[in-house]
């Protein structure tokens, strides 16, 4: 009996803990929903009290919610210190690093801006900006930071975070979408000359099927059309020119000869069975490769940070080459430089304060930037002149082949991610995809055309671009 | 008397506030606003506008949606008659083991209801592997070479219907078992002095009576599987060729990308629609009915 009623007394107290956890997570949802519908003001009133709460010890120090999404453990280690160092050198900012994992970052963030709680700093790459200015969701940073910052920008990189003429956020790093990894032993058991990587399409795909034995597989890229949708922007350029929409975004622009080939490259890949039926890891991760089960792998160059921390054995074997181009001219885009920023929440009640924290770690002293550099095995590029200035004194970078390789004959030619909705980009991932599963080219790239006509046509999307 | 019945109906109303305080605070009030900003383009940092049906008319018009309500069917179909017919059967045994070996396999069977679909999913995504996954280990003995299970466009949905399956499967069992064990004992005794086989006491007695628990299950079973969306998630992202993209993963996709919100409300509502359809139907075909045993 006494046990019965002990049993009785728990779930009692369960059910009224579980029903004031669920009570509480309600009135606030509820009364944030309400105001998000309404004007911003109100919206703001909202945050202002959640900040109120939180920094409410010492008086006048403001606290930063500062979200980063998960990237490799260096950089992860990377941010944990030198967000520690800012924190013990400024006496009136807190900022309060989260690091969240990418699979769960675009719901977390849709989440807590419906409840009134964005972070105030946050991660954005590059293709994100434009849009996100668009709509007020992330602040101009010309009027929060020194515009001298700004000047260390290379040309280029500078406008990738302009629009109009603002800056919406500070470049952290630079990284081409698209370099080639191949395993040199197995090219030579291959009977090919490992010093002489494939320069263009036909080529990779006659290497692939040398290479391609039992148990190893001759190549792997991007073959989902989520993978797709990015991994391609860059081969999209090089074959074709330019991307499946015109420039004012008015219409769809795929039914082309370059658009064709780019679509069979993709189908002989898969349906001779020169890369897997299916991927063995996402186009990101390279970690098949480091395993040995891949003689040649298509990635960006964040991988070398991979192969140099995770598969130290496997480096005297591993050979890097520019991306084959279509017709061997190695000129052409074959990548996009990706990459990541930080940006200034629209509501931030602190924009200041966040700011500061962005000149501190992006846009101050070289040596952090170099640390991590350094950190990420030099896989990663620096979007500040003072940067690479500083990093050329250091042996260690000067030295290093892969990194002046992907620096002179991968950057130069590469292009900027695109800044048109998403949707956009998955409608022809999904043509390669389609036409890759077997379907006839030309009807797959007809019913992209159509996808994206219609998309334009709903989100009245023509002469929108921002840029 | 009168004033007893009075009595009776406040203690009644009172009992009731609690269930109706949470359902308009969580159901109702929550429906009619998505209602109303459903007719808005809005996101969380501009003001909205007012834009009619044009929400629901894109959805509508995207094909997308409609196959993906497409495969919330084909999918609930693959799930919910397999998980119905193995929970029957597996119930039937269960109902003639001993107490001990019964509770085991009760315990047994009801684990996988209490995994995430999550850990499922990744469970299976191992055994899905190209390379040396368990599945294509065993397809290998039979000398079929390696299969791609969820890239494959003919294969993805089948192959996370199986999790689905698995998952499902123990709570059903346990449902139809206690639906089993309810049916009064006398009627079979009086089915047998007749002379009836066990067929015919499954037909004319188990079925008959079982009606009910069947038709929560098919609701609950169909509802369910048509709003699958861990598993599609984290095993295929919708792929290969958005074959897997179920409603919820759907209304997930264009939440996560959107800028503006109203697209995948009022998707959501009009999948409302379709599962209150569904469930009315099944109402209409199964006739849901008191059981007569009293």
């Amino acid at each position: 009996m006494q046990v019965y009623r002990g049993k009785i007394v728990t779930s009692i107290l369960a059910v009224v803990i579980l029903l004031t956890l669920v009570l509480s997570g309600c009135g606030n949802g509820n009364t944030n929903a309400g105001n998000t519908g309404k004007t911003d003001n109100e919206g703001g009133t909202n945050s202002q009290a959640g900040n109120d709460n939180t920094g409410e010890k010492p008086a006048e120090k403001v606290t930063i919610e500062f979200w980063a999404q998960k990237f490799e453990d260096t950089t992860d280690a990377w941010f944990k210190k030198w967000t520690d160092e800012f924190n013990k050198t400024h006496d009136n900012i807190q900022v309060k690093l989260q690091i969240v994992p990418g699979d769960a970052w675009a719901q977390k963030l849709k989440a807590a801006q419906a409840a009134g709680k964005a972070p105030d700093l946050m991660t954005m790459s590059y293709s994100g900006i434009a849009p996100a200015a668009k709509i007020g969701q992330i602040k101009p940073l010309n009027d929060l930071m020194d515009p001298a910052v700004f000047d260390d920008l290379y040309e280029n990189i500078k406008e990738f975070v302009t629009v109009g003429d603002q800056f919406y956020a500070y470049p952290k790093l630079v990284e081409p979408s698209a370099v080639l990894y191949y395993r040199k032993d197995l090219f030579e058991a291959a009977g090919l000359d490992p010093e002489k990587p494939p320069v263009t399409w036909t080529e990779l795909i006659e290497y692939g099927k040398k290479l391609t034995q039992k148990g190893v597989f001759g190549l792997s890229t991007a073959q989902t059309a989520p993978d797709l949708g990015w991994s391609s922007w860059g081969l999209q350029y090089n074959a074709a020119g330019h991307l499946p929409v015109t420039d004012d975004w008015s219409k769809a622009d795929v039914m082309n000869d370059g658009y064709k080939e780019l679509l069979n490259y993709y189908k002989t890949l898969y349906q001779d069975g020169i890369i897997p039926k299916q991927q063995l890891a996402g186009y990101a991760d390279a970690t098949p490769f480091g395993e040995g089960k891949l003689a040649m792998t298509i990635s960006g160059s964040w991988s070398i940070g991979l192969f140099r921390n995770d598969f130290k054995d496997m480096l005297d074997k591993i050979g890097v080459a520019p991306m084959p181009s279509i017709d061997g001219d190695p000129t052409k885009p074959t990548a996009t430089l990706g990459g990541w920023t930080l940006v200034v929440d629209g509501k931030s009640k602190q924009p200041e304060a966040a700011a500061k924290y962005i000149e501190y770690l992006l846009a101050g002293d070289p040596g952090i930037m170099i640390d991590f550099f350094k950190t990420s095995q030099f896989s990663k590029f620096s979007p500040r002149k003072s940067v690479d200035e500083a990093m050329a004194q250091d042996p260690a970078a000067s030295s290093d082949e892969w990194r002046r390789l992907i620096a002179e004959k991968v950057i130069p030619f590469a292009q900027a991610e695109p800044n048109y909705p998403w949707d956009i980009s998955i409608a022809f991932a999904t043509a390669i995809e389609s036409a890759m599963k077997g379907e006839d080219v030309d009807k797959a790239l007809a019913k992209a055309e159509k996808t994206i006509n219609d998309f334009i046509a709903k989100q009245s999307l023509a002469g929108t671009n921002p840029k | 008397m009168k004033k007893k019945t009075r009595l009776d109906n406040v203690t009644a109303f009172t009992m009731l506030i609690p269930i109706v305080v949470l359902l308009t605070i969580f159901v109702v009030i929550p429906f009619i606003y998505a209602l109303y900003v459903s007719f808005y383009d809005w996101s969380f940092y501009q003001d909205s506008e007012f834009v009619g049906w044009s929400n629901f008319s894109n959805v509508l018009s995207d094909p997308l949606f409609m196959m993906s309500i497409e495969t919330g069917l084909k999918f609930a179909l693959f799930v919910v008659p397999a998980q119905m017919i193995l929970a029957f059967f597996f119930a039937h045994v269960i109902r003639g083991m001993g107490t001990k070996l019964s509770g085991f396999i009760k315990t047994s069977i009801y684990i996988p209801t209490i995994i995430s679909g999550i850990i499922a999913s990744i469970i299976f995504v191992f055994i899905y592997d190209y390379n040396a996954g368990l599945a294509n280990v065993i397809v290998n003995m039979f000398g079929v070479e390696n299969q791609a299970w969820l890239a494959d466009a003919k294969t993805a949905l089948g192959s996370i219907a199986i999790p689905a399956v698995w998952l499902g499967f123990g709570i059903t069992s346990l449902i139809m078992l206690a639906g089993l064990l309810d049916i009064p004992e006398s009627y079979y005794e009086a089915a047998d002095l007749e002379g009836a086989g066990s067929w015919t006491k499954m037909v004319y007695i188990t079925i008959p009576l079982m009606k009910n628990v069947v038709l929560y299950l098919l609701i609950v079973g169909f509802t369910g599987a048509i709003q699958q969306f861990e598993l599609p998630l984290v095993m295929t992202g919708g792929g290969p060729l958005n074959e897997t993209t179920t409603p919820n993963l759907y209304i997930f996709n264009h939440f996560r990308n959107d800028l503006l919100v109203g697209h995948s409300i009022a998707s959501a509502l009009l999948l409302f629609v379709v599962l209150g359809s569904i469930s009315a139907i099944i109402f209409k075909v199964l006739n849901s009915e008191k059981a007569v045993d009293g």
